[in-house]
């Protein structure tokens, strides 16, 4: 680049990007924002409709002739509900229907048809929920299934009750959702444009002073965002109130309904239904929004409006933030270098790129997330919680990290002596030290051993024998870890009948914890020979035999070579498969979890397989999250540790 | 080591002892599971032991040769349990992730190998270090991206694409290690021909470095083909078990069906050691390379 670069034009041009960022993103989300409303709007319109349904069919005593005309009035009254169907469990019968696929020979009453049975399962699982419900004495399975129907309307499904139980149920449909309303683009153009335009003007007495542009520009975009973010929630807050008017209609509309349609059947006395009740969530708790006169309660709608207020200010604040980071990446030059970089190693960019995308979808971006999860308190239950919880409501900050590090009950003193607590994280990282030493140990021990055997020159056999004890590494080794389970058997298992055999008495491998260990590591072990021995015969053979040769003249004896010639040589090949194998053996999940499986009580559990307990078996995601992270935290000093002393990395 | 040839093979006998000794060690667990897979029986006794057995009676019983040769677990295996299908979803697995496997780790080797470009040391490092990331951390943030983000819940691609590309750092360090020894004056050569980088890549450099590509491949597919713990995860319906899940499935819980585990895994261990004796010959040379040039 022989022109020095304009700061003017790289500030306009960040400008410009970061208002597209921004106000781009922000009106996506206020589009967003508003489709939400709309279904939320129709959702709280068809549960009142179906609220004082179900009031009406409960007091007509849930079946009978009277249900069925309770019904045919309330579908006569109100147009919204296109199919009403009351299903009674007793008897399996559909006990009134408006849906015009019930009609002729196929009206109710009858009993319910066998491709029905979607249906009556419904009714089983809101009784289910109801239950669970009342007897945890708390909000967690939804009491009303919402669905979108067919016809682009909703389907919804309420439970019948009769005397405190779950009796039956009633389904509907409603008419097609109103189409959400139509947000002006005029709005966004003109907070992109209007900034833009101002910043090209204000630039020309700046000139090419490269920190006053940076501040002008970051004015201007903090003002756009900030008047749009007020734009934004002064639309969405307009909607609410829209939704509030709209449902204090519906409760007075629907209760006059409900009211004529009880005198007239002299369904008990009208003034005893409860509208009140009717405008509810899915768990069915009233949402109190509207008073019972049909007037909306200004001040829960003032709470409910600031705390969408809040949620405003934290979703525009990131985007600020965003676009912030946009200005400054292009105004500054960096994207400009960037992209001379990428232009520039065009070619190795391209050769790494399908790697890279790939390891940060599925590599990095898991372990970030991994990362986040264990500051949470994510178990089973809030699963299906939204990312944005994990940094407010399921937020746990340290906790975790202090709950599992700082619980120092390895041990407790009894007068039958120590009893350890093999949940503790110091035992079981005691385990896993055991476990990786004496795997390594016994896998570079026993392998170089082999491969010195085995590179005598010459030896009979030595092509066979090198092919049979490569084959543990060739099997699968799970295959083998249940192989050996099988072999470590307490009634039927190999090795107690050799005990056995010799007058011995059968060992109960896996009901003491050194036992159960060793089941475990005599398995790994006999598994991890042979790519020792593999990778010290390859480095065995490359030794030139001139080194021993020169050696023999010197008068050097089998000893001195071995230290001075061989053991140095095989430094280079064995450091690194060590330090992988460490790495390997430590996290090597199947074989604890296959052959002992932690018994006895998650004595022999390693940290990894410890940690899979926690996630899949108590379902304490961000605790297990947090557990895995501590293992990181090890290996990777272990690894900075171990390059430090071999300087592994260097010169790549 | 080199010892002079005037000692014969007698003196080695020593040597062959101990050898012998470690081959009954390393084949026992093998012949065992074959003993067991032939006897046509689920347990996990080779034959039934008298009530007052004789030093001889416990002996027999450790013998791996099944008391009566039977085909019917092998049968059964296919016949009554979905075992073929199961098989076949792994070799669908196991093969495409080889192939998809060895070409990003090749492609991406050869650029650390021969370009020098900003964060090509930061990359590398990074590869390295994501070998620590612990198994049971990427579990629960994969089954959301992979299920809840991508939709690819009970699917080949999703774990296609997973082992595939959790395998990349170990082969690409592999294949850069091995990329390093081949000498560059061949490339530069052909470079003053005319050829194009991608020409090189695939006509010099690839055919080359065979050794380390087959061994990446081997290894793509042991990956695929012996993983269980994802494989269980993402695979929830039956139809979609992969051979490990299945097997696990005979012998897991409290099921104990060894006879049907003994004969699938006779089956499922074949291919794969035979791919791997075939292959062993660069195992040598593929895996050392890039560690033993010091």
């Amino acid at each position: 680049m022989s022109q020095k670069p304009s700061h003017r034009r790289r500030f306009a041009a960040g400008l410009v990007a970061a208002l597209v960022v921004g106000v781009g993103l922000s009106h996506w989300t206020l589009v967003r924002a508003r489709v939400q409303e709309n279904r939320a709007r129709a959702e709280r319109v068809a549960l009142v409709s179906l609220n004082a349904l179900v009031d009406l069919v409960e007091r007509a005593g849930g079946v009978g002739d009277s249900v069925r005309r309770a019904v045919a009035a309330f579908a006569r009254e109100n147009g919204s509900l296109t199919a009403i169907r009351v299903v009674a469990f007793d008897g399996l019968s559909l006990e009134a229907s408006t849906a015009s696929a019930d009609g002729g020979d196929k009206a109710a009453p009858r009993r319910l048809a066998r491709e029905e049975k979607p249906l009556y399962d419904q009714g089983q699982r809101l009784r289910a929920a109801v239950e669970t419900n009342r007897q945890e004495g708390a909000a967690r399975k939804e009491e009303i299934e919402i669905a979108p129907s067919a016809s682009g309307g909703l389907a919804l499904a309420a439970p019948l009750e009769k005397d405190g139980a779950v009796v039956g149920l009633v389904a509907v449909e409603t008419t097609p959702l109103p189409s959400p309303p139509r947000t002006s683009w005029l709005a966004p153009l003109a907070a992109a444009l209007i900034p833009a335009l101002a910043f090209l003007v204000l630039a020309v007495p700046i000139a090419e002073r490269r920190w006053v542009l940076a501040v002008v520009a970051a004015a201007l975009l903090l003002g756009t965002m900030v008047a749009y973010g007020r734009y934004a929630f002064a639309t969405i807050a307009g909607d609410r109130r829209v939704t509030e008017r709209t449902v204090a209609g519906e409760v007075t509309a629907e209760a006059a309904r409900a009211s004529s349609v009880a005198s007239e059947l002299s369904l008990g006395d009208p003034r005893t239904l409860h509208p009140g009740s009717w405008d509810a969530d899915r768990f069915r708790r009233p949402l109190e929004m509207i008073a019972p006169d049909g007037t909306v309660h200004e001040a829960k709608l003032a709470e409910s409006l600031a705390g969408a207020a809040a949620r405003t200010r934290q979703v525009f604040g990131a985007l600020t933030v965003l676009a912030l980071a946009v200005l400054a990446f292009v105004g500054f030059g960096s994207a400009t270098r960037l992209g001379a970089t990428l232009r520039k190693h065009r070619q190795a960019y391209t050769y790494t790129f399908p790697a890279l995308f790939g390891m940060l979808l599925l590599v990095f971006l898991p372990f970030l997330y991994g990362a986040v999860l264990s500051f949470s308190d994510m178990s089973l239950y809030t699963s299906q919680a939204p990312i944005g919880d994990l940094f407010s409501k399921l937020w746990v900050g340290l906790k975790n990290f202090t709950d599992i590090l700082g619980d120092f009950h390895v041990a407790t003193s009894t007068a039958a002596g120590l009893v350890w607590n093999y949940q503790n994280i110091y035992w079981t990282l005691g385990i896993t030290i055991i476990w990786t030493v004496a795997n390594v140990a016994y896998g570079v021990g026993m392998g170089l051993f082999l491969a010195l055997i085995l590179n005598t020159k010459g030896l009979l056999a030595r092509p066979i024998y090198r092919v049979i004890f490569i084959l543990p590494w060739a099997m699968p080794n799970y295959i083998t870890a249940l192989i050996w389970k099988g072999m470590f058997h307490q009634q039927f298992g190999v090795f107690n009948q050799i005990i056995q055999m010799f007058g011995g008495t059968p060992v109960s491998w896996f009901e003491k914890t050194s036992t159960s260990l060793f089941a475990c590591i005599a398995t790994n072990a006999w598994l991890s020979v042979p790519f020792m021995m593999v990778i010290s015969l390859g480095a065995l053979q490359s030794i030139s035999a001139d080194l021993y040769e020169a050696a023999r003249v010197d008068g050097a004896t089998r000893w001195q070579q071995f230290r001075s010639i061989t053991l140095p040589s095989l430094k280079p090949a064995l450091v690194p498969a060590v330090i992988l194998s460490v790495i390997w053996t430590f996290n090597m999940f199947n074989i604890i979890y296959l052959v002992s499986a932690g018994e006895p009580g998650h004595s022999t559990e390693i940290l990894i397989t410890q940690a899979y307990k926690f996630a899949f078996e108590q379902y304490r995601y961000g605790y297990a999250a947090a557990y895995s992270m501590v293992i990181f935290a090890i290996l990777l000093a272990y690894g900075v540790w171990q390059n430090k002393v071999t300087k592994a990395t260097e010169g790549i | 080591m080199s010892a002079p040839s005037r000692t014969g093979e007698f003196a080695r006998l020593p040597l062959h002892v101990f050898l012998l000794i470690y081959v009954v060690v390393t084949l026992y667990p093998l012949l065992w599971v074959f003993t067991i897979g032939f006897s046509g029986q689920q347990g996990l006794m080779i034959v039934d032991i008298p009530a007052n057995p004789t030093f001889l009676d416990r002996l027999r019983a450790i013998m791996p040769w099944p008391a009566h040769f039977s085909f019917s677990n092998f049968t059964s295996v296919f016949t009554e349990q979905p075992f073929a299908r199961w098989l076949l979803n792994s070799v669908i697995v196991s093969a495409a992730t080889t192939v998809l496997g060895v070409f990003l780790a090749c492609t991406a080797a050869y650029a650390f190998s021969r370009f020098r470009f900003p964060g090509r040391r930061a990359g590398l490092m990074s590869f390295l270090v994501s070998q620590m990331f612990p198994g049971t951390l990427m579990l629960i943030p994969l089954y959301i991206i992979i299920v809840q983000w991508l939709g690819l819940g009970s699917n080949f691609i999703g774990l296609i694409l997973i082992y595939s590309i959790t395998g990349i750092p170990f082969c690409v360090w592999m294949l850069k290690g091995y990329f390093d020894t081949i000498p560059r004056e061949l490339e530069e050569s052909a470079l003053m021909d005319g050829a194009s980088t991608a020409t090189i890549f695939y006509r010099i450099v690839l055919p080359l470095a065979k050794p380390a590509v087959a061994v990446t491949a081997l290894f793509s597919f042991m990956t695929a083909w012996n993983e269980f713990i994802q494989a269980a995860t993402f695979m929830d319906k039956v139809n979609m078990y992969t051979a490990p899940v299945g097997l696990r499935f005979f012998v897991g819980g409290f099921s104990q069906q060894w006879g049907y585990f003994a004969a699938g895994a006779i089956v499922t261990a074949i291919p794969i050691v035979a791919l791997f004796l075939f292959l062993q010959k660069y195992l040598v040379s593929g895996l050392t390379a890039g560690a033993v040039k010091g």
